[in-house]
């Protein structure tokens, strides 16, 4: 017994607790009896951090080692069953020279490397596995294929990441969010899904709800016309999320549609149920698009993934104007059938990629259907079994219909009720000729339709928005508001004739303000297309918490403060570029909505009466 | 009515040009805004907006005599019957010319 024990003496039991604990064999080779305890310490500690179930893993000896030929910035190293820690941290911890201060860090950066090591250890074990679970892989970000099987290589949730390192491999994730997880209590605020899934991998109960994270979501919305950008979202706020689709038209790249998510916001003060869909100023939406960010674009770029695709966050507004009254495409609103706690998860995974998501737009298989795809996959795990992946967005809309995961008993199959509801957005040239028709009517004008009157010269209308009445005004006031945005279309063929030659903007109208000033506001909006720009230089990773909201709010304001002031001086530059004819057209029917706008404005009043 | 954001559209067009084809493709955030509908109202209230962005509904639902019905309408309707007991008095073509005369 004696010698038994003896024999033991020679290794090192590190017993943590009663229970199993994972016992190393140090390579005590030229060390002092210090920076031997000091080694047994550092053990020791890395040993109270692990969950049971990766303590129970390890059941083999582990050779450790402190080496002085790791390579320069590399910490440690495992193999099979063994690792290895650089001399250096050791000597750190025990420097007899150094601060108690130098001494923390010392001994923090080694234990941090010690788990990293053990996480590869463990993920090696029949138990650990964690780099081929699938779900892990999703959240981590090697998402699967559009065109499938498999995943893709490349992981593209780069930004906000706690430690590049982690995207070398899955394998590296692990390790990397490991570390994270056992030690940084902020872990579950920053990337709560990944944490979520750590806890039930080892059992751990999960923690009650509130502590210390920033409350809600952050989000920086894209609106051009705000003044303040960002938005904090409580997903208990969210009623519903539906799949928004702008119908294809026949535009040549518009074909397939464009696939978005609706995020059904409830106004506050107001229970999330069904009368939350008219909160319309509340709604959001996820969009993902590719971000152009230069003046000279390039087609085969788009191709070949040159352009960065990213998620927008928009109000529903803008996007309704944007789609049926720019582009004159209906858009559909399908509510998808989540629990509460599945609309909470994709809004999270949505917020994680808002913040860490820098992808490229890829035409065929990472396109704006592939994305929203991915992001319903990995958002919500009950998704991941269902065969929803497809790269054109009414196939994709088609497949969630398929497989239930629509929610249409809701939705009205009339589509005037549909629209009166939100849940379809008509085109605006749908109503024009019944408009003009009013107007005709009421006005004895000599023109046979909508598009002849918008194509009419504007001096031409004014004479007739003079003499209107209410009626016949309002519908005017509509149509001429289409024909201002006729003039802009036609404004922007134009300045692409004239202005956008092969050697681009600046180089051939030499109107070098134009052009930077053009410049200075895309690069404005590059920064509202990745927010995770505006915390560069900022602790912290994941979803922002309170401190780094603070100054993102400051610094987004100043941003969104400049883009308004250039957006101003550039809409006067660009003037300047159109021919003196289509500048005329587009003065004359601004005036003309100036003009029509007052008249019914009166007219209104006065029908309104005392 | 305010001053059309022009400038947006033109960007997002003559700086995106063959891209901007596709609005899957055409990136850039500038929401090109409508006529009669957009503006620098970044200082008001959410509702406040909403019942601005209605104006061009509140005019075509005037115009058709309550056929033309969109759900920014309607959502502007409730807005303004939650904010103002007197409102809920009245019928929604009396509201929708409300809405035109607030412009």
């Amino acid at each position: 017994m004696r010698r038994h024990l003896a024999a033991l003496a020679a290794l090192w039991l590190v017993l943590a607790t009663a229970q199993a604990a994972p016992v190393f064999e140090l390579d005590d080779a030229g060390l002092s009896p210090a920076q031997r305890d000091a080694t047994r310490q550092l053990l020791d500690q890395a040993v109270v951090r692990l969950p049971v179930a990766w303590r129970e893993a390890l059941d083999r000896p582990i050779a450790v080692r402190w080496r002085v030929d790791l390579p320069d910035g590399v910490h440690g190293r495992a193999t099979r069953w063994a690792i290895a820690l650089d001399r250096k941290l050791l000597d750190g911890i025990e420097a007899p020279g150094g601060s108690a201060d130098q001494r923390a860090s010392a001994a923090a950066a080694a234990l941090t490397a010690t788990l990293h090591e053990l996480a590869h250890l463990y993920d090696r074990t029949p138990r650990g596995r964690l780099s081929r679970d699938p779900r892990l892989l999703d959240l981590a970000g090697w998402q699967v294929a559009a065109l499938g099987p498999g995943r893709r290589g490349r992981n593209d949730l780069r930004d906000r990441s706690p430690d590049a390192y982690e995207l070398a491999s899955p394998r590296e994730f692990v390790a990397v969010n490991l570390e994270h997880y056992l030690l940084d209590p902020a872990y579950r605020c920053r990337r709560p899904a990944l944490a979520a899934h750590f806890d039930a991998h080892f059992g751990h109960p999960p923690p009650p709800p509130g502590g210390a994270c920033a409350e809600g979501l952050a989000f920086v919305q894209d609106d051009p016309g705000s003044a303040d950008p960002l938005s904090v979202i409580d997903p208990e706020r969210i009623y519903a999320v539906d799949y928004l689709l702008a119908e294809p038209n026949a535009q040549p790249m518009s074909r397939w549609g464009h696939s978005m998510l609706r995020l059904v916001v409830c106004a506050p003060g107001r229970t999330p149920g069904p009368e939350c869909r008219l909160d319309l100023q509340h709604h959001l939406v996820l969009s993902f698009r590719a971000f152009v960010d230069d003046v000279q674009i390039s087609s085969w770029r788009g191709l070949t993934g040159d352009y960065p695709s990213r998620l927008f966050v928009l109000p529903l507004g803008q996007v309704v104007d944007e789609y049926t009254k720019v582009e004159l495409r209906d858009l559909s609103s399908t509510p998808l059938a989540l629990s509460r706690s599945e609309i909470a998860a994709l809004v999270e995974r949505a917020a994680q990629l808002h913040w860490g998501y820098d992808g490229r737009y890829l035409f065929i298989s990472n396109n704006c259907a592939v994305e929203t795809f991915r992001l319903l996959h990995d958002g919500v795990p009950r998704l991941a079994g269902r065969a929803l992946a497809g790269i054109t967005p009414t196939g994709l809309l088609r497949r969630l219909r398929a497989n239930g995961v629509l929610d249409e008993a809701a939705t009205p199959e009339d589509r005037d009720l549909a629209a009166r509801q939100g849940y379809y957005f008509a085109a605006a040239d749908a109503h024009y000729d019944a408009l003009f028709a009013i107007a005709r009517a009421e006005l004895a004008l000599d023109v046979a339709d909508a598009q002849a009157w918008l194509a009419a010269a504007p001096t031409t209308r004014a004479e007739a928005l003079r003499r209107a009445g209410l009626r016949d005004g309002a519908a005017l006031l509509v149509l001429e508001s289409a024909a201002l945005r006729r003039e802009q279309a036609l404004a922007q063929d134009e300045l692409k004739r004239r202005w956008l030659g092969r050697s681009g903007l600046a180089a051939a109208s030499g109107r070098d303000d134009v052009a930077s000033a053009l410049q200075e506001y895309l690069r404005l909006g590059g920064a509202f297309s990745r927010p995770a720009a505006w915390l560069d230089g900022i602790e912290g990773y994941g979803l922002p918490q309170q401190a780094e909201r603070e100054a993102l709010r400051a610094r987004a304001v100043q941003d969104a403060t400049r883009r308004r002031a250039h957006a101003a001086a550039l809409e006067d530059g660009v003037m300047a570029l159109l021919s003196p004819q289509r500048r005329e057209r587009v003065a004359a029917t601004r005036a003309n909505i100036v003009l029509i706008g007052e008249r019914v404005r009166v007219l209104a009043g006065d029908h309104a009466g005392p | 009515m305010k001053r059309t954001t022009l400038l947006l559209s033109f960007l997002l067009l003559s700086a995106a040009a063959p891209l901007a084809l596709a609005s899957s493709f055409a990136g850039t955030s500038a929401g090109a805004s409508s006529a009669g509908s957009s503006g620098s109202s970044g200082s008001s209230s959410g509702d406040d907006k909403l019942v601005e962005q209605a104006q061009e509904d509140a005019a075509g639902f005037v115009a058709s005599e309550g056929l033309l019905r969109t759900a920014r309408l309607e959502a502007a309707l409730r807005v303004l019957r939650e904010r103002d007991p007197a409102a809920r008095q009245q019928d929604d073509l009396a509201l929708a010319r409300a809405i035109l005369a607030r412009q």
